[in-house]
């Protein structure tokens, strides 16, 4: 029991959750902005397999990881474009666009890496993206360490968090956003743009995706291999399910997902003799906990998953 | 209409694209429509064996990807370097999930492929299932058990290679504590944790061995986590991982340690790329096991047996030392691997 109590256990335990958390909280929220436009997006895993590969292909090009990043959002918005033309202009069924992207996306990423890298024993390496202590703040006994000398990608993911809570619940456009979700009908009469906002929404989801997934072969790991997106995006997918469509409760969906994680590896280190399928069930096993717990009321944005046809009665 | 055409143009680039990536093997793209056409009928392949200039083509199927720095690399590079050598042309097909290993065993055998090479014990149940069906084609199972007349086990030997790494971990670890990444609880991955458990025990009794399952041969990002919590919770400072491109993971994570290290496998990984974490590998030659394969096709006399990879017959091998090992060391850790070959290492 000791080796729990440690301090240096619980930090780098703290440390290791909010590792594993950043990619799923960033690909919940790019989820978040989709469906609140009304857009089911399953293509998430798609999508970050694309950016991970963009993105280190120019960070291992340039030997600029935050290039890399950028180069990771423009890749997912390209990606993203195909669902969005297919399901807002001709109207296509959601769920079959989001799943093509995942059989195609990955496809392409792991098509380009063999291309430019052929097939040899070892992966090539990329730079990591450094860490950035924040000033300060940083040198602030205990909590400095844990929670501002991160990459600059972790603090953009959760300062999204509060941004995007003040936006859906207290500004006139994040309201208006949020209304192209629940009734597209009633927001066009009153002058909502209601297509323009859903082009935004797939833009700013395919984007966030793409930073997740270049997150992970920028920030997290210097290599790319394929699967390296392990089923990130279909985590991130439930996150905003259990986080109820809300901002706050997509980071409290990631952090749990994260932290059972890094917790399940660490008993899997000190346990070796447990069984490995017991331990690795946990985060599964927590987040069905969690959900009856809580119970599923229906929250989510009214218009989800349904195509809008402007001249339609 | 503007729109309808647009939606086609979509789905057909989508489809391309899909296609694309699964299989990219150029050389027999253009004569797969010639052999699709005559592997049609049941008897094409006896056929294809009685007349002279026949092509003999393999295949191989993985579930990882054949890019991964790790096992489907080096799998895929044993495959390609004994089919140069015997003549045959290549194909494969990766990214695969268990669902689909089944059906596309089939659809090589139903391309009229003359040999499958399946790299792995979790293939075992597909491969047992299509090889029933068409007695024409070989299979190769690679760390498989099962024998049959057309599918041969290659059989590298897990315990040799467990106690191989096993010994030189014991001899490098100076904190007693070594740590093994595995990919899925495999058979063979049992066997080579078990027995790397006993060789390090046997060199230095005070060894400890920390395990962990990263549940994925692919997640990289997790490997890494993995190893740092070796080390910060256990202060492992040697490990040995049976989890390709999650080991790559693992070594980036011991990389920001000192005097942290990892063990190679199944290629020699210091023979081709500079690291300070790898200070030697547990080299498996595929490429030969598969060769054997390849000369009873061509002989006809395929099936019923297992051929096993071991330190006697040379399929397993020492890799290049760093300069981390200390020469007293190497001599020690030599004259250990040579005990293992005589088999008097552990009674």
């Amino acid at each position: 029991m000791e080796v729990f109590l440690n301090w240096n256990f619980i930090q780098e335990l703290i440390l290791s959750t909010i590792r594993m958390a950043t990619p799923i909280l960033i690909v919940a929220l790019a989820e978040l902005y989709s469906e609140r436009a009304g857009m089911v997006n399953i293509g998430l895993d798609g999508i970050m397999a694309f950016g991970a590969l963009i993105g280190f292909l120019v960070s291992y090009s340039t030997g600029q990881p935050l290039l890399g990043v950028l180069a990771g959002a423009v890749g997912g918005i390209v990606i993203n474009s195909v669902y969005a033309f297919c399901t807002i202009h001709l109207g296509a069924e959601q769920i079959v666009y989001g799943m093509a992207i995942n059989i195609f996306a990955p496809a392409i990423a792991s098509f380009l890496y063999k291309i430019k890298f052929g097939i040899s024993s070892s992966l090539a390496q990329a730079t990591l993206m450094q860490e950035m202590p924040i000033p300060v703040l940083s040198s602030i006994p205990v909590i400095g360490k844990l929670l501002f000398s991160h990459t600059p990608i972790i603090y953009l993911a959760y300062l999204l968090v509060p941004l995007s809570y003040v936006f859906f619940s207290k500004t006139k456009a994040g309201l208006n956003y949020k209304a192209v979700g629940e009734f597209p009908k009633a927001a066009e009469t009153m002058g909502i743009p209601v297509v323009r906002t859903k082009y935004l929404a797939c833009m700013i989801c395919g984007a966030l995706a793409g930073i997740g997934g270049a997150y992970l072969t920028t920030c997290y790991i210097s290599t790319y291999s394929d699967g390296v997106v392990s089923g990130r995006g279909f985590i991130a997918l439930s996150a905003v399910i259990f986080g109820r469509w809300m901002p706050g409760g997509v980071l409290l969906a990631a952090l749990l997902f994260g932290f059972t994680d890094a917790l399940q590896i660490r008993l899997q280190v000190l346990n070796s003799s447990t069984p490995y399928q017991l331990l690795a069930m946990i985060p599964y096993l927590c987040t069905l906990f969690v959900l009856a717990f809580f119970g599923i009321k229906k929250a989510g944005p009214a218009a989800n998953g349904r195509p809008y046809f402007r001249e339609e009665r | 209409m503007k729109q309808k055409f647009m939606a086609l143009m979509m789905a057909l680039a989508m489809v391309m694209t899909a296609f694309t990536g699964c299989s990219s093997s150029t050389e027999s793209t253009s004569k797969d429509t010639t052999t699709e056409n005559t592997a049609s009928e049941p008897t094409a392949a006896e056929t294809e064996e009685s007349t002279p200039d026949t092509v003999y083509k393999v295949a191989m199927i993985c579930d990882s990807s054949i890019a991964d720095g790790g096992w489907g690399a080096a799998c895929y590079n044993a495959m390609v370097a004994a089919a140069e050598k015997y003549g045959f042309e290549t194909q494969y097909t990766d990214g695969l999930t268990s669902a689909d290993f089944a059906s596309s065993l089939r659809s090589y055998a139903d391309l009229g492929f003359s040999l499958i090479f399946a790299p792995g014990n979790q293939y075992t149940d597909a491969v047992v299932e299509v090889a029933a069906d068409y007695p024409e084609v070989s299979f190769a199972l690679l760390n498989g058990t099962v024998e049959a007349d057309n599918i041969v086990s290659l059989l590298p030997d897990a315990e040799q290679i467990g106690y191989m790494a096993g010994a030189l971990a014991g001899l490098m670890s100076k904190t007693n504590q070594i740590g093994f990444i595995g990919g899925m609880e495999l058979d063979t991955t049992k066997a080579k944790l078990a027995s790397y458990e006993a060789a390090a025990k046997a060199v230095n009794p005070n060894i400890q061995v920390v395990s962990a399952y990263a549940n994925s041969f692919s997640d990289s990002a997790k490997g890494k986590e993995i190893a740092d919590s070796m080390v910060t919770a256990s202060d492992v400072d040697v490990m040995f991982g049976d989890a390709s491109a999650v080991d790559s993971g693992a070594r980036e994570a011991l990389a920001n340690y000192e005097g942290r290290y990892d063990i190679g496998q199944p290629s020699d990984l210091l023979a081709t790329q500079e690291s300070a974490v790898v200070i030697s590998s547990v080299v498996t030659d595929n490429a030969t096991l598969i060769g054997l394969c390849m000369e009873d096709v061509k002989a006809g006399t395929f099936g019923n047996k297992t051929i096993y990879g071991n330190l006697s017959n040379g399929t397993l091998s020492v890799g290049t030392f760093s300069d981390a090992v200390p020469a007293e060391i190497q001599t020690q850790y030599l004259e250990l691997v040579d005990k293992i070959k005589e088999g008097t290492f552990i009674q």
